[in-house]
């Protein structure tokens, strides 16, 4: 069983991140960092650099996590890419960073959390950065 | 020179024989279009109409043929390279059909129906063609352009857009 | 100095209200779309033309020189941030320039090609000046049969010199001939190459002709193959910099004007060779040699003031003499004759308050341009994270826009995407591009002086000769044709496409 985070090199991300390791500890489970880089654009603001992946490795390595860092690069939405990782591993939980978004954001500009909420099969962690 | 599997190879170098036909396709053309023009020459002007025509179109079919047997030894353009272009898959057939689709439906409406609708349905298809799937988005955002642009070009700088059925509404 | 009293009242004509919005706007407007991928500033030029054409020849001028100024820098912006540029003359600019970014250093980096571009803009305009009353006497000497042979060299320079294949260059330019004869022959007024078609009557319009190769084609291609990576997003704050990176960097700003100003006047110059020639200096004098390749600031300066400088380069053959050296002074002349100025060694004497009113504009244009886009970079940033079906629908949109408006016709946009489907076919096969765009617009030209030096001569062949500026140039002609012969018969080298080099990419000129 694994617990799986979306990761985004944002303080959303860092939040889950966090969270992500606390969970893994206490449910005794591995851990899976998944950052999602979109497809269809020419710069993702949500995509971590390869420095940026590196550094968690070696963060969750001082920690003693036992965990792997990925990125998927195919696909346009990161709901879509991080629930199919989900089924995939047969996550237990899934961790997100939380932001708000009104409700003519989430209109306009949809909103991930949203879908992953309503969709994963599994039971979902949103987190808010302190 | 080319790293992909000699069938690709072979591919390649067949598509470009079409190319050297069309090369001399067109100097036939040239030297056709040539013939039909009556030799008008006058003391003010020695060559006439007829000499560039004639000289490109002997010059395509010369060239033809050299760039045919450079074909046949192996030769080969490199495809362009590009920040968005990935060519190791072959061409995406699909999308293309229906971005000239939509172009050519923008061609036949916007006299019709003036640039507004026609300029919506051009963007819209053509991000739908390109892959987009959020669909009353990509409408919003069509629908802003096209009126931004109008306005802001047709209105605003004078430049020759057509209202079309939407004149003196806009 | 007479020139100097023109100029100020060009400046006059030039600094109101009205027309600093004006400018404004261009500069917005044109840097937007020269960010965005596969545009170079020759193409945003084109793509935006035809929105000026509904203002008064001042004010249409002004807005032009924005978006011109605009689209180089737009270009700069992407090739920066994004590891591969919208055109082949930022290649180098990417090398350092991208580096420079992923080491945090994005700010500076924007900030040096936004002053350099500054400064090679404001020095190449002077030096337009300065120079064109001299170039302006040097074109009065000239006769038919020298022109002819300049054009020549043009036609040979581009199709043999750059690219990979000589045949696939001819090809280009063959094609681009042909294209050039459609319409009605000025001479006698008999119709060629329009099969019936009165539309075709007139010729085809050299910015339908740019948008559909360069914009549509460009489109089309990117359609048909679609990268599936995007870049990360490099965080840029406000572009400056340093005390080091001025120290640095003003040098290679001024050696890179020295180099880029001379191509772009040059026919079939444009700015690929003065920006590898200003890197490659750079990287020799440079006290850090071992930083070129991971970010030195230099090998941003230098090939971003060459770039601008070849711009400025190349309005003067395009003013002097009417001569376009590359697509974007192609672009230039049309826009300039679509306001009723018709270049050439008159153009000075008949129409000076407009000439002085477009030089104004370009030092107000290049100014604008530093004063606005330095606050904005980080907006321009976040155009790349627009997705991709938006950019390109974007872009066909212009274009199509654009397109209908030169004449009010659909059948323009007919045209359009045919022409797109032929930019399509060149990038297919590895054509160059340049050549193809250079035959175009020269055709008519060329023909005309072709003609009249043997209508002079009576339609003796030796008319073409002319006096000694045509035998060098007839000298080159043949030089340049005939070189690889002469290499193969002494040393027995390969075929002529073994030289598959960087500048096999689509040519863009700037």
């Amino acid at each position: 069983m694994t617990v799986l985070v979306g990761y985004v090199p944002n303080s959303y991300g860092e939040a889950a991140l966090s969270a992500a390791v606390a969970e893994a500890a206490r449910r005794q489970e591995r851990l899976l960092v998944v950052n999602m880089s979109r497809d269809d654009v020419l710069a993702d603001a949500h995509r971590a650099g390869d420095g940026q992946l590196d550094r968690v490795r070696r963060d969750l390595g001082e920690l003693g996590v036992e965990s792997e860092v990925r990125r998927v690069e195919e696909g346009s939405d990161a709901s879509d890419a991080l629930l199919a990782v989900a089924n995939e591993v047969d996550a237990s939980v899934l961790v997100i960073g939380l932001r708000h978004r009104t409700p003519v954001g989430k209109l306009l500009l949809g909103s991930n959390a949203q879908r992953i909420l309503l969709e994963a099969s599994c039971p979902v962690l949103a987190v808010k950065p302190v | 020179m080319s790293h992909s599997p000699t069938g690709t190879r072979e591919v390649k170098d067949r598509a470009q024989y079409a190319l050297c036909a069309g090369l001399a396709l067109l100097g036939g053309l040239l030297l056709f279009d040539a013939g039909r023009i009556g030799h008008t020459t006058t003391t003010n002007d020695v060559v006439g109409p007829r000499a560039v025509p004639i000289v490109l179109g002997i010059a395509l079919i010369v060239v033809a043929a050299v760039y045919a047997r450079d074909v046949a030894r192996g030769g080969h353009g490199e495809a362009e390279e590009g920040e968005d272009v990935d060519l190791r898959h072959p061409a995406d057939w699909k999308t293309l059909g229906l971005l000239a689709f939509f172009f050519l439906l923008n061609a036949l409406l916007i006299d019709p129906l003036g640039w507004v609708i026609s300029g919506t349905i051009l963007f819209w298809g053509s991000a739908f063609a390109l892959g987009n799937r959020h669909h009353l988005r990509g409408l919003a955002i069509a629908i802003a352009l096209s009126l931004a642009t109008f306005y802001a070009f047709a209105i605003g700088l004078g430049v020759n857009l057509p209202a079309g059925i939407l004149k003196g509404i806009l | 100095m007479d020139n100097l009293n023109h100029l100020l009242q060009g400046f006059g004509d030039v600094l109101t209200p009205m027309n600093l919005l004006i400018a404004l706007t261009g500069v917005i407007v044109g840097t937007a779309v020269g960010v965005l991928p596969g545009i170079g500033p020759a193409m945003t030029v084109a793509l935006l033309l035809p929105i000026t054409y509904g203002l008064e020849p001042t004010t249409a001028l002004i807005l032009f020189a924005g978006i011109f100024y605009g689209g180089m820098y737009g270009g700069s912006t992407t090739s920066i941030l994004l590891n591969t540029p919208g055109e082949s003359a930022s290649v180098v600019t990417a090398i350092e320039g991208n580096k420079m970014a992923k080491a945090g250093r994005a700010a500076q980096a924007l900030a040096t090609a936004a002053i350099g571009s500054f400064i090679a803009g404001t020095i190449g305009t002077i030096l337009i000046v300065l120079v064109m009353p001299q170039i302006v006497k040097f074109a009065v000497t000239l006769g038919a049969p020298e022109y002819f042979a300049i054009i020549l060299v043009a036609f040979v320079g581009v199709s043999a010199v750059l690219g990979a294949s000589r045949v696939r260059g001819l090809a280009s330019l063959l094609i681009g001939l042909s294209i050039g004869v459609v319409g009605i022959d000025f001479v006698t007024g008999q119709q060629r190459m329009t099969f019936g078609v009165p539309q075709l009557a007139d010729g085809i319009d050299v910015v339908v002709v740019a948008v559909g190769l360069f914009a549509v084609g460009e489109g089309l291609w990117v359609a048909a193959h679609l990268r599936r990576k995007a870049g990360e997003v490099i965080p840029v704050g406000q572009p400056w910099m340093g005390r080091e990176d001025w120290k640095r960097s003003w040098k290679p700003w001024l050696r890179g004007t020295a180099f880029g100003f001379p191509f772009g006047a040059i026919p079939a110059g444009g700015a690929e060779i003065p920006t590898f020639l200003s890197y490659m200096t750079e990287k020799k004098l440079s006290k850090r040699p071992e930083e070129f390749g991971r970010g030195a600031i230099e090998g941003v300066a230098g090939p971003e003031a060459a770039n601008n400088a070849s711009a400025a380069g190349t309005l003067v053959p395009m003013l002097a003499l009417g001569l376009p050296t590359n697509a974007t002074a192609a672009i230039m002349l049309a826009a300039l004759q679509g306001y009723g100025i018709e270049p050439g060694p008159l153009l000075l004497t008949n129409e000076p308050k407009l000439v002085w009113a477009l030089i104004a504009s370009l030092f107000i244009g290049n100014t604008l341009l530093l004063v606005l886009n330095l606050p904005l970079a980080p907006a321009w940033a976040k155009l790349l994270q627009i997705p991709r079906p938006y950019l390109y629908a974007g872009i066909l949109f212009f274009a199509a826009m654009g397109a209908y408006a030169v004449n009010g016709s659909p059948f323009d946009l007919y045209l359009l995407l045919g022409l797109g489907a032929l930019g399509f076919v060149v990038r297919r096969f590895g054509l160059p591009v340049l050549p193809l765009i250079v035959g175009v617009i020269l055709e008519p030209l060329a023909e005309k002086k072709g003609r009249q030096s043997l209508q002079l001569s009576g339609g003796d062949i030796s008319g073409l000769l002319g006096g000694p500026v045509a035998w060098v140039a007839y000298a080159i002609v043949v030089a340049v044709l005939f070189w690889p012969l002469l290499a193969k018969l002494r040393g027995g080298l390969g075929g002529d496409d073994d030289h598959h080099d960087a500048g096999t990419k689509a040519e863009v000129a700037a």
